[in-house]
């Protein structure tokens, strides 16, 4: 898949990121608001079509070890990955072009809300909080939006313990 | 009244029509309406002598269709806020991807729009054909097609006549057109259990084809249902349209702003409705779409009623595509993999993200998945997210109602054509 050329540019000139092929730009959760204003409101991306989390448990730190020939590899800690994509609608000179873009947000941070730029990621933003545990700052109203308000958890993390009994009654 | 045309592209004439552009996209300039109501608005910031009354419609609700629970807060008839809540229906379908292979899948998804399963199959398994990198021979590609619109009548059918029963029976006296509807829609029921031995959930579509191929004779048996249901939308057009009761309660309720509903991501027949001429099928062609023309209708009135002309010019639409395609079905295999028979035989060994989407009755359906980087659960996804058009819909709700009285709530919602299932997942 290949990306707009004008938003490939906005992303590598003005803000120094880097395109992926698939996952399209990853931006730091500090330019977020900017990145997502100036794809709005100047490269017409009016139309919203997900916000999505994506929970990478902690990898632990390897230690070199000769014997078995391993190498050291650095730990990662516990996060998820915020995918967000757009799209421009098709008009009578342009095709309707996609794209894409995804910050990481470390467990226990919280990631900017784009709920007041685009209003359909409000309820998108509570699924994912519902579901996989990303919190949205500045979000008008973060609630759960699937699971029952009292639910323990959240079911879409990789750790989350699916065996376990959850009685509609308490 | 025989013979395919092609549905007009607009049923009222755009003479009068003011438009402009708004982010490159031309709508229509009466429909734009900010500032839009506060979905959060605090209700003790209301009139403080006015008497509120809070109504719960819903979950259990004829008219919601499904368990959907709006919270209205009325003053006297009038809606002042509403508050949707969701979730009645979650199942999980999402944390079940997560433990199910890639073949495994198609019969979850099915449960999830359960008025065209076969949308949900279709969109899944593009996604998982691009995260794999797999073929789609030819004839596979036109039945999936064929299916699709085919599917996507069914669905307006339904659509309608529920649509008739929201409005108290209006059309025609008691549950007239909802028969009517419905007596067609087992036509296209018989016509997928020839095809896939089911009537509902099929679980025809898989990662590379399709599972059952056309039997002998289907084609033309296919084109003759068609053909007598092009003539039925005659009918129903006739029969409801210059129907004061249905116009009395439709037109004017509901007006959908073009730029809140694209800023939603509301797309399908709700935004052309409204003007806005999109369509994935025409725009992002997939499967068999790269070799048909498509018309794709559109209205500028916003209103439940020009939903009600889109849909149903679309369903004529869809007949004409899938009775054009039904004359060249190429010949071939139905499907580029080998016959999958183990659970696991379908497998994606790097961790990329990657989204699919299609067009379905309610808009755009799509999916997001990501493969699985470990090597024992290379057969498994890593997250899968189903992107709900319906869902999508239904954030409309607190912008539509306040200032609508309950009567044409209830109608507005109708006309949005929410399905709880995919929604709620």
């Amino acid at each position: 898949m290949t990306w707009p050329i004008d938003a490939e540019k906005l992303c590598t000139e003005r803000f120094g990121l880097e395109l992926c092929e698939t996952e399209g730009a990853g931006v730091d959760r500090t330019q977020l608001i900017e990145l997502a204003t100036a794809l709005k409101n100047e490269l017409e991306f009016g139309f919203f079509v997900y916000v999505v989390s994506v929970h990478y448990p902690a990898v632990e730190p390897i230690e070199a070890d000769e014997e078995k020939g391993t190498e050291a590899a650095p730990g990662i800690p516990d996060r998820t990955v915020v995918h967000y994509r757009l799209r421009r609608l098709a008009t009578d000179d342009r095709p309707t072009e996609c794209f894409a873009f995804f910050t990481v947000v470390p467990t226990g941070e919280s990631c900017p809300s784009v709920s007041s730029i685009w209003a359909g990621a409000d309820w998108q933003e509570r699924e994912q909080f519902d579901l996989v545990g990303t919190v949205f700052a500045d979000h008008p109203d973060l609630r759960r939006i699937m699971m029952p308000e009292d639910w323990p958890g959240h079911p879409l993390r990789r750790d989350y313990a699916i065996d376990t009994q959850h009685f509609p009654w308490r | 009244m025989s013979g395919l045309e092609s549905a007009p592209a607009a049923v009222t004439p755009d003479d009068n029509v003011q438009w402009t552009t708004v982010g490159g996209v031309r709508v229509p300039v009466e429909l734009i309406t900010p500032p839009w109501p506060d979905p959060y608005l605090d209700i003790e910031d209301y009139d403080p002598d006015a008497d509120l009354m809070v109504l719960n419609m819903g979950p259990q609700h004829p008219s919601t269709h499904g368990v959907l629970r709006v919270k209205l807060f009325l003053d006297g008839e009038i809606c002042v806020k509403c508050v949707p809540y969701l979730g009645y229906l979650h199942r999980g379908v999402e944390k079940l991807c997560e433990k199910l292979s890639y073949v495994q899948i198609t019969p979850i998804v099915d449960k999830n729009d359960y008025v065209s399963p076969m949308m949900n199959e279709l969109a899944i398994n593009m996604a998982f054909e691009k995260l794999i990198e797999a073929e789609v021979p030819r004839r596979s590609q036109y039945i999936r097609t064929i299916c699709a619109e085919i599917q996507r009548v069914g669905s307006h059918l339904l659509w309608l006549g529920t649509f008739g029963l929201d409005m108290g029976g209006a059309i025609g006296g008691g549950g007239s057109i909802f028969m009517h509807t419905f007596r067609e829609r087992e036509l296209l029921l018989d016509l997928f259990e020839d095809l896939t031995g089911c009537r509902f959930h099929y679980n025809t579509h898989t990662v590379g084809g399709n599972r059952h191929d056309i039997p002998a004779g289907w084609a033309a048996k296919a084109t003759k249902v068609l053909a007598e249901l092009n003539a039925r939308c005659f009918e129903y057009e006739q029969f409801v349209r210059e129907n004061e009761i249905f116009r009395a309660r439709t037109v004017g309720v509901g007006v959908v702003d073009p730029v809140l509903a694209m800023e939603l991501g509301i797309s399908g027949p709700i935004l052309r409705a409204s003007g806005v001429d999109v369509d994935l099928r025409r725009d992002q062609p997939y499967a068999a779409y790269g070799e048909i023309d498509i018309n794709v209708p559109t209205e500028t009135a916003g209103d439940c009623f020009a939903r009600y002309l889109v849909r149903v010019a679309e369903m004529r639409e869809s007949i004409r595509i899938a009775t054009e395609l039904l004359k060249g079905i190429p010949e071939g295999p139905i499907g580029s993999l080998k016959p999958v028979k183990l659970a696991g035989a379908v497998k994606a060994k790097h961790g990329k993200a990657v989204y699919a989407a299609i067009e379905s009755p309610r808009g755009e359906l799509g999916t997001f998945v990501v493969g699985n980087t470990e090597r024992r659960q290379a057969a498994i996804p890593y997250r899968c997210k189903i992107r709900s058009p319906s869902m999508h819909a239904l954030q409309l709700l607190p912008y539509l109602c306040p200032g609508n009285n309950l009567s044409d709530i209830i109608v507005a919602l109708g006309s949005l054509d929410p399905i709880m299932g995919e929604v709620d997942r």
